[in-house]
């Protein structure tokens, strides 16, 4: 906790606020990153605290990067509250798992960690990782614990820090998956913080005497990132990882089947804030190709240009995008040029053609088997629709196959030898995975719906308890125009950070109220295009007579293989 | 002080002691100093002692909620008209090695719930029943208050007679025992007591005359109050229930944190009815008993017990009826069902033998400071009642858990001397687990109203962190606010091995030793058995190694803690 850099107001003793380098005011967050001692904070004074279930205030800040959040059962606080109990606290813990992939073991340990010490239910979520919620204070540590023997981290999952790098989920697409997945790991690996911070406060490795150089981190030095940063690695023409929604994106060039660069693009996010015009989502602007060589180089370029001149005083306004509104995309460029001391070349051309999962069986080139299941917003647990958790478990049991997870927040019953598929399809069967996959109409396997209530702190609305059932209202109204095999991407967000990925959507629902939705409309199926606020603050009846009005335009009118997204832009959005 | 001549002459004159007989010259002089013997240049006259002595009686009481002592302060005080010299004593204050000296001893004793003696009079009773005494010189009697509707009615009055007696104490007036009504009985018992002691003395010409106990009708203020809030403080999930009741009344409630309120529970209104449909009389039939004057109604519904009758009463309707009825206990409403009234005339009086509902006790758990003085909280577990007859716990978790917000409720206060806040600049240490916190809240709020500078440490615990913490939130704001210096919790249940507030004791034993050695007053609060005795030996032990004690003087260290009211017990 050392404050050495701490100005000191001489008349009144009083600490000054802290400057960054161009004087600016820092916000809070920075002095407790700094002042944090690598992370460490007063977490294990926080953890041990018998007389709540919260953490102290700074220390609030300092969990996400150790890959938790702090929240509270939203639909108990007033109860709990009656009762003169404190909020229901409990922590989420999200994984890192770059690129979504687990051995068989690993989902075994996974599922049991989930009945031990979490409501039980396995999150998949929008970055192919997985969250568990509901794990309460006492249980973090038996929760890491427990992970770190099946060799699972948390570590930079949340946080000021690169998050979970992202990479296109279906090896059976591209003959170079391999290798492309494998950068996921590598960025992961070279963007961690260096503080041993995780293992002492979590797994009780000894703290060493004296700070070493191992500790020096030369990338996050003491001050991290001034926001979350995010990497998504896609393999054309699938933009199923949604890649231009990342800080930074690479989209893989492959020429004579072999992968020899990336196309960089740099300041995606969709994050906004409602009433706050200096706030927008936006989608990364492909800066230029750099070769296999280079990559790593400026990817971690990238990482230090915007580690020194991202906005340290305005949490809002602290993303890459804004720092590129400030340097230009040509002074960004220039800048990574000076650092890296290479040039970037000339964009290779790309195309993408959709974002979405293949679900079903498919066989790669080398002649495995990969089952891609459909999971209704990620959400893995036994219920009425479906014993999916016990379905995942007694797959996993068998160690022939692994598991991958998507950014559409599906599972991959992946990399299965010919000789173990029939194993692997009589469970499949057995459990019905396949007819439930088939059984779900195109909208719905196309839909995203990010956390919202009862646990996510920011939530203004509901997503992934409400969406199942808008969409069973919003269904028959396909049908009633011809449009039920229609792949609309639909995305639904509990407010405007954009968890769920909704402005990237053709039809984007983002909560203002709870029970209210701004309707946006106009994205692209391929994710090169954002959508457009169309209607503010609809219930559900007017999001419904909405959509009835709009689908009958557009299945009248629409041009041949034209998408809902391309006529909404061109007949509402233009116009 | 005194002169140098003086102390050479004392020094000469104690050189050829031992050291044996010089520590017994100690305690010789001690004895004369103690006595008021001092300044008196004549030897002891034994002859002049005995003339005063046999004056004089020791009326000890033995009381937990108080019946006891008040009964036996009204009795010295008659007694003293009387030109009698009583010395009245706490049992808790009693030196039972003072019991050969007696000449008249004369104990007014309860009985608690399963038969056992109040707690302030437990190491009287133990020292009784574990000693082998002579006492052939001792002349005694007991008084022993009770409930019938309890099955070891007096039985500590009894045990206390017997071993007097085993031990050739001569009863100079037979045990007598009283019901809730003593009035009447303690009297008639005391006028013998006085009797035998002046025809002894013969020094009082005066006749005997009973003594006047004053009957009141209503000695405790009943205090009617509204319902402000009635909740369950755990949360959904939890195997307790533990209702936060908070009460307002139309005036100025006179309590003081430590203090407990008395509260009757009504009967059930559908039951009423019955009996009242039962027995075909006017609901608003106006019946005057001893006791109480109202409808038939209103006394079935908030006067008169009709639950589990006593077998006693169950006689005198056999006899009032004249029908045959075995000795049981059973409900009103079943016994009017199977052995009718003959009409409502006779039912009128049934009515007047039935018994008054027993009043329950509860810790307050708020402070007049804090909350006003028109209000009253208590803490009530539901499982509080187990320890209670079916019938009861039927009858009190009905009436207090169902308490509508609005609903009215009929209470008095009762003074708990004992078991009250030290001064404003002293240190508390409070062990309350479970409902064991309510008077510590009460504690805390007057503490935090008053804005009293002496430091608290609460000690609090239960099954579960999430469902339990009881009063949480304004614990986290005493701790906030600095009223609460340091707070420890012991959830058993949250992890594998259980632990106790016993344990979190034992782990800042330093710390509490030092609380403790520089002045601080210990309560504890909540069960009996077995907290309230594992979190005594905890101290003894914490008193022995950080105090660097053998056992005995820990127990003697704790036994001073009492008689400084340094140690205070609310346990039940």
């Amino acid at each position: 906790m050392s404050e050495q850099n701490q100005n000191i107001d001489e008349e009144l003793g009083l600490p000054l606020p802290r400057r960054g380098n161009k004087g600016e005011v820092l916000s809070p967050v920075e002095r407790i990153k700094t002042a944090s001692d690598g992370l460490r904070g007063t977490l294990k004074e926080s953890l041990t605290s018998q007389l709540t279930g919260a953490l102290y205030e700074d220390d609030q800040s300092l969990i996400k990067f150790h890959g938790m959040y702090q929240q509270d059962d939203r639909d108990r606080r007033e109860e709990r509250t009656a009762k003169k109990l404190e909020w229901l606290f409990s922590y989420m813990i999200r994984l890192r798992l770059p690129g979504g992939f687990l051995t068989p073991e690993q989902w075994v340990a996974l599922h049991e960690v989930a009945g031990k010490h979490s409501t039980g239910t396995i999150k998949i979520t929008t970055r192919q990782t997985v969250q568990l919620h509901g794990i309460l204070k006492s249980h973090i540590k038996p929760t890491i614990s427990d992970f770190n023997l099946a060799k699972l981290d948390s570590i930079a999952a949340c946080g000021d820090v690169n998050r979970n790098v992202t990479c296109s989920a279906h090896p059976n697409e591209s003959e170079i998956h391999e290798e492309v997945f494998a950068f996921a790991d590598k960025i992961s690996v070279m963007a961690l913080p260096k503080t041993r911070s995780y293992y002492e406060i979590w797994l009780d490795e000894e703290k060493l005497a004296e700070k070493t150089e191992t500790e020096d981190d030369p990338l996050y030095q003491d001050r991290y990132l001034p926001r979350k940063f995010k990497i998504g690695i896609a393999i054309p023409p699938n933009n199923d990882v949604d890649v231009l929604t990342n800080d930074v994106g690479l989209i893989a060039v492959i020429e004579n089947n072999k992968l020899i660069g990336f196309n960089i693009a740099a300041g995606g996010g969709l994050s906004s804030t409602h009433g706050n015009p200096n706030t927008y989502a936006r989608l990364a602007t492909v800066l230029g190709f750099v070769t296999v060589e280079q990559t790593l180089k400026a990817v971690y370029e990238v990482i230090t240009t915007q580690r020194d001149y991202g906005n340290r005083s305005d949490r809002k306004l602290a993303r890459l995008k804004y720092t590129i509104d400030r340097l230009t995309v040509e002074g960004l460029k220039e800048e990574l040029e000076k650092r890296c001391g290479f040039k970037l070349a000339e964009i290779k051309p790309y195309r993408f053609t959709s974002r979405k999962d293949h679900y079903g069986w498919k066989k790669n080139h080398q002649g495995k088997w990969y089952f891609t299941l459909f999971l209704e917003n990620g959400r893995v647990l036994d219920d009425e629709l479906g014993a999916m958790k016990t379905a995942l478990l007694e797959i996993a049991k068998t160690g022939k196959a692994n598991f991958r997870f998507t950014g559409n927040q599906n599972v991959i019953i992946a990399d299965v030898m010919e000789a173990d598929k029939p194993a692997i399809e009589k469970l499949v069967k057995e459990f019905k995975l396949d007819e439930h996959t088939a059984n779900a109409g195109a909208l719905r396997k196309n839909a995203i719906a990010c956390v919202a209530f009862n646990t996510c702190p920011l939530a203004l609305a509901e997503a992934q308890r409400y969406l199942p059932t808008l969409i069973d209202k919003i269904e028959p109204l396909l049908a009633k125009h011809g449009l039920q095999d229609d792949e609309i991407i639909l995305r639904m967000t509990g407010c405007p950070n954009g968890c769920g990925r909704s402005p990237a959507a053709e039809i984007g629902f983002v909560g203002t109220a709870y029970g209210q939705y701004n309707l946006h409309i106009g994205g692209d199926r391929e994710g090169e295009r954002l959508n457009t606020k169309y209607k503010d603050n609809l219930n559900e009846e007017e999001i419904l007579t909405t959509l009835d009005e709009l689908f009958e335009v557009y299945a009248k009118e629409r041009n041949s293989g034209e998408t809902f997204g391309d006529f909404s832009q061109r007949k509402w959005i233009l116009n | 002080m005194i002169g140098d001549l003086r102390l050479k002459k004392l020094q000469e004159f104690f050189d050829s002691y031992s050291k044996e007989e010089l520590i017994w010259v100690n305690g010789y002089l001690s004895g004369l100093v103690s006595n008021g013997k001092v300044n008196s240049n004549a030897s002891v006259n034994g002859q002049d002692y005995k003339a005063v002595s046999t004056k004089k009686i020791t009326l000890a009481f033995g009381t937990e909620t108080g019946n006891s002592k008040k009964l036996a302060t009204q009795l010295a005080a008659a007694a003293k008209k009387h030109g009698v010299v009583v010395k009245l004593t706490n049992l808790s204050q009693y030196r039972v090695t003072d019991l050969p000296k007696e000449d008249f001893l004369f104990v007014v004793i309860s009985t608690q719930g399963e038969g056992e003696p109040p707690i302030p009079a437990k190491k009287f009773c133990d020292y009784i029943h574990e000693n082998e005494l002579s006492l052939p010189n001792l002349k005694f009697s007991v008084l022993a208050l009770g409930d019938t509707s309890y099955p070891l009615f007096c039985k500590t009055g009894e045990d206390v007679d017997a071993q007097l007696l085993k031990f050739g104490a001569k009863q100079v007036v037979p045990l007598q025992k009283c019901d809730v009504d003593y009035e009447e009985d303690a009297q008639a018992w005391f006028a013998k007591v006085l009797q035998v002691v002046e025809n002894q003395t013969a020094v009082t010409p005066a006749a005997a005359e009973p003594a006047p106990v004053v009957k009141k009708a209503t000695n405790k203020k009943h205090y009617h109050g509204t319902i402000l809030t009635n909740i369950n403080l755990n949360d959904r999930g939890s195997k307790k229930a533990t209702y936060h009741i908070e009460i307002e009344a139309n005036e100025a409630i006179a309590y003081e944190p430590g203090d407990t309120i008395g509260i009757v529970p009504n009967n059930r209104a559908d039951v009423v009815d019955r009996i009242l449909s039962l027995t075909g009389i006017a609901a608003d039939k106006i019946i005057i008993t001893a006791k109480a004057e109202g409808t038939v109604r209103e006394l079935l519904l908030h006067n008169l017990n009709i639950c589990y009758l006593l077998t006693s009463t169950i006689k005198k309707y056999a006899t009032l009826t004249q029908q045959e009825i075995p000795d049981t206990r059973m409900d009103l409403v079943d016994l009017l069902r199977i052995y009718p009234v003959k009409d409502a005339d006779q039912f009128e009086d049934v009515v007047k033998i039935l018994m008054p509902i027993a009043p329950r006790l509860y810790s307050v758990s708020s402070s007049p400071a804090a909350h006003g003085e028109n209000e009253i909280h208590i803490t009530v577990a539901k499982n509080a009642f187990l320890t209670q007859d079916e019938q009861r716990f039927g009858l009190c978790s009905e009436f207090l858990g169902d308490l509508p917000v609005g609903s009215s409720i009929t209470f008095y206060v009762h003074k708990d001397k004992n078991f009250k806040l030290p001064a404003a600049d002293k240190d508390v240490i409070m062990i309350g687990p479970g409902t064991g916190v309510a008077p510590f809240r009460s504690f805390l709020a007057e503490r935090d109203a008053t804005g009293a500078n002496g430091r608290n440490w609460f000690f609090f615990g239960e099954q579960h962190f999430t469902t339990d913490f009881l009063y949480q939130t304004e614990m986290q704001n005493y701790v906030e606010t600095g009223v609460l210096t340091k707070i420890d919790l012991a959830f058993s249940r949250d992890q594998q091995e259980k632990v106790y507030v016993q344990h979190r004791i034992k782990e800042k034993a330093v710390e509490f030793f030092q609380w403790i050695d520089g002045g601080a007053s210990v309560y504890i609060s909540g069960t009996k058995d077995p907290m309230s005795k594992d979190v005594e030996q905890t101290l003894l032990q914490i008193i022995e190694e950080q105090g660097k004690k053998t056992r005995e003087e820990a127990q003697q260290y704790l036994e001073l803690l009492k008689k400084e009211g340094r140690y205070e017990k609310d346990v039940y």
